[in-house]
């Protein structure tokens, strides 16, 4: 229960490499639901306000791990805060961000910075909780307001939030969304983490899987699938490493040293 | 009053206006090159030619997603939601009409579900006598569900050409006949005429189960150390699409929201499927089903076996839905002739005095 008399719990922003959309999914969140700004104190959030602070309830982080200097950012945040929040796919899987993983760091700084590029520190693209404890994640490109408004409301609840596991594929059901792959096309649906109510095949597009890997998807058998309605390998894997590049990578490397 | 009426087809706009002033009705709708039960406003909405729907109409009874309650935080107050939307279903396949009829069974047998009473007290069944068979994924006339439950339907319409002959199931049925008007007595040349696309629709729906249908529980408990569920459990993606569009699946997940100022909270109830990861995980962790290949035995035991157990009917009324859906072509006719031909195999094989597991062929 919220008390008048109680502090609101102080939450911050921080963002790291990202375009800082799921930040500003947060902004509209404060038009559409004001009364956030009734159950919680945001004391830090560089994007919409000057402020800063030393303590936080709860840190909401968007953004990937993509520099040494980003650890001790990231460390100092942990340090002073109760609850660290991934918020969004580039914190929470590094998203497109490791789409670079797959490809040389000079060729990235090349195509990035031009002549410049050695003058920027980089490295490969990581989730924030790589480097520090997460506690909780917010997944998607962009984060669902929904989703975000209701995880805020677990954690005033003191609760933990839980995310789905099972893949998108059900709530396309649950709308009746015509399959993707009945409609001529491929889609990472099925692999895919649900709690964006299919949102991409009920607007006539395809899963790009950018909430994450469910718990225990079948992927050997999706990448038939994808290979039996005529996407080639080479598609294929540009397709899975859109979103999923950290987490293919990950399972690839596992698979290997079990090898 | 007959129990066979006929309505031109001339009127049948008439009578979706009659009823859409008086009820919510859901009808056949084409949707994206497919088809779902919609809301119908109009008749020009409707295709009665439709074939198997996306979902069936189990959704304008039990809601993908239902409010159960809602209560206070600051105290014990709890509301009780039940409410039900006086509902008329249009065009209700024959096997969705069986798949009614277990709905029924379950909701109704032991501990009774009011959620699920209400809606369905409210709700009159239309029935559409279906006279081809809605693709090759359907094996109704395997399953014993290409005629109508006269224990679901309050009104069943059969499609005679210039008109239908619309049989009446029950006293509702009969009422809303009365009320309406627009339909006369059949006379006998009618019913010879129904009678007639009765007799000639049987050539469209072929049987596609090796076996009778009243041999599957045997069949499927015979079965449950066979290492075919191995096999789908390889290929299934525990996407969850075959248990969300099935007919008589009906297992839901419960969930609470409260607002953001944590003063009031909702109880919802949603659709929930055996085949997703934590479907069977229980407090502390435990999973017990963690393999695919036992949500899959579990689905086909269910479906076969444990509904016939407890409701005296197979769990599966052969609409295909989940056949057309799967995206790895598991479906109950695969499962079941695969299991079949193993016992068969077996049993050649012991009476030839050889080892009898099915594995061993």
């Amino acid at each position: 229960m919220t008390d008048a008399k109680k502090p609101l719990p102080k939450v911050g922003f921080f963002d790291f490499t990202s375009c800082e959309g799921c930040q500003l999914t947060v902004v509209d969140c404060l038009q559409t639901h004001p009364e956030l700004l009734d159950v919680i104190d945001i004391v830090e959030f560089r994007e919409a306000m000057t402020g800063h602070a030393e303590r936080y309830d709860i840190a909401f982080i968007e953004g990937s791990c993509t520099r040494p200097s980003d650890e001790e950012r990231l460390a100092s945040i942990r340090a002073r805060a109760t609850v660290v929040v991934a918020l969004g796919a580039c914190a929470h899987i590094a998203g497109i961000n490791a789409i670079r993983n797959n490809m040389s760091l000079a060729e990235v700084r090349n195509i990035v910075y031009g002549t410049e590029g050695d003058k920027f520190e980089s490295y490969p693209a990581r989730p924030i909780g790589t480097v520090i404890k997460v506690d909780f994640m917010v997944p998607g490109c962009p984060i669902s307001s929904e989703e975000f408004l209701q995880i805020v409301t677990v954690l005033l609840q003191g609760r933990s939030p839980e995310l789905p596991d099972y893949p998108v594929c059900i709530e396309c059901k649950l709308r009746e969304t015509v399959c993707v792959y009945h409609r001529g096309r491929t889609c990472l649906g099925p692999v895919t983490r649900a709690g964006c109510r299919a949102i991409c095949p009920a607007a006539g597009y395809e899963c790009v899987g950018c909430r994450g890997l469910t718990s225990n998807p079948n992927l050997e058998s999706l990448e038939q699938v994808m290979a039996e309605h005529g996407l080639k390998s080479d598609a294929m894997q540009s397709r899975l490493d859109m979103f999923l590049a950290w987490e293919m990578n990950e399972r690839r490397a596992k698979e290997a040293s079990r090898e | 009053m007959s129990s066979f009426n006929i309505l031109p087809r001339a009127k049948f706009g008439d009578w979706v206006a009659w009823l859409t002033q008086r009820y919510r009705v859901f009808g056949p709708k084409p949707t994206d090159g497919q088809y779902t039960f919609g809301v119908i406003k109009s008749v020009d909405e409707i295709d009665f030619n439709y074939t198997q729907t996306l979902l069936s109409p189990k959704k304008c009874i039990i809601p993908q997603r239902e409010l159960l309650y809602t209560y206070e935080t600051s105290g014990m107050r709890v509301q009780a939601v039940v409410e039900s939307v006086p509902t008329v279903i249009l065009g209700v396949h024959t096997c969705d009409q069986h798949a009614i009829r277990l709905f029924d069974r379950i909701f109704s047998h032991g501990f009774t579900e009011q959620h699920y009473r209400t809606q369905r007290e409210n709700t009159i069944i239309v029935g559409l006598e279906c006279l081809r068979t809605c693709g090759e994924q359907s094996f109704c006339r395997s399953m014993g569900t290409t005629s109508p439950a006269t224990d679901v339907f309050d009104l069943h319409m059969i499609d005679l050409g210039d008109e239908y002959c619309v049989e009446i199931g029950s006293a509702r049925g009969r009422q809303l006949v009365a009320e309406f008007r627009g339909m006369f007595v059949a006379s006998d040349t009618d019913l010879d005429h129904r009678n007639e696309v009765l007799r000639d629709k049987w050539d469209s729906f072929p049987y596609r189960l090796d076996c009778d249908v009243t041999d599957l529980p045997e069949l499927v408990e015979g079965a449950s150390e066979s290492s075919h569920w191995q096999d789908l459990g390889n290929s299934c993606l525990a996407c969850g699409m075959c248990t969300q569009v099935c007919p008589t699946c009906y297992c839901f997940n419960i969930e609470d929201h409260v607002d953001l100022r944590l003063h009031h909270g909702s109880r919802y109830r949603s659709w929930d499927s055996c085949q997703i990861n934590e479907f069977a995980m229980v407090a502390g962790g435990h999973n017990f089903r963690q393999k695919r290949a036992a949500r899959q035995r579990h689905r086909f035991m269910r479906k076969a076996k444990y509904q016939y157990d407890a409701n005296d009917m197979v769990g599966c009324v052969g609409c295909g839905r989940c056949a057309t859906a799967c995206l790895v072509h598991i479906t109950p006719i695969k499962t079941f002739n695969e299991l079949w031909r193993r016992k068969q195999t077996a049993e050649g094989r012991e009476a030839e005095g050889k080892p009898s597991h099915e594995d061993v062929a």
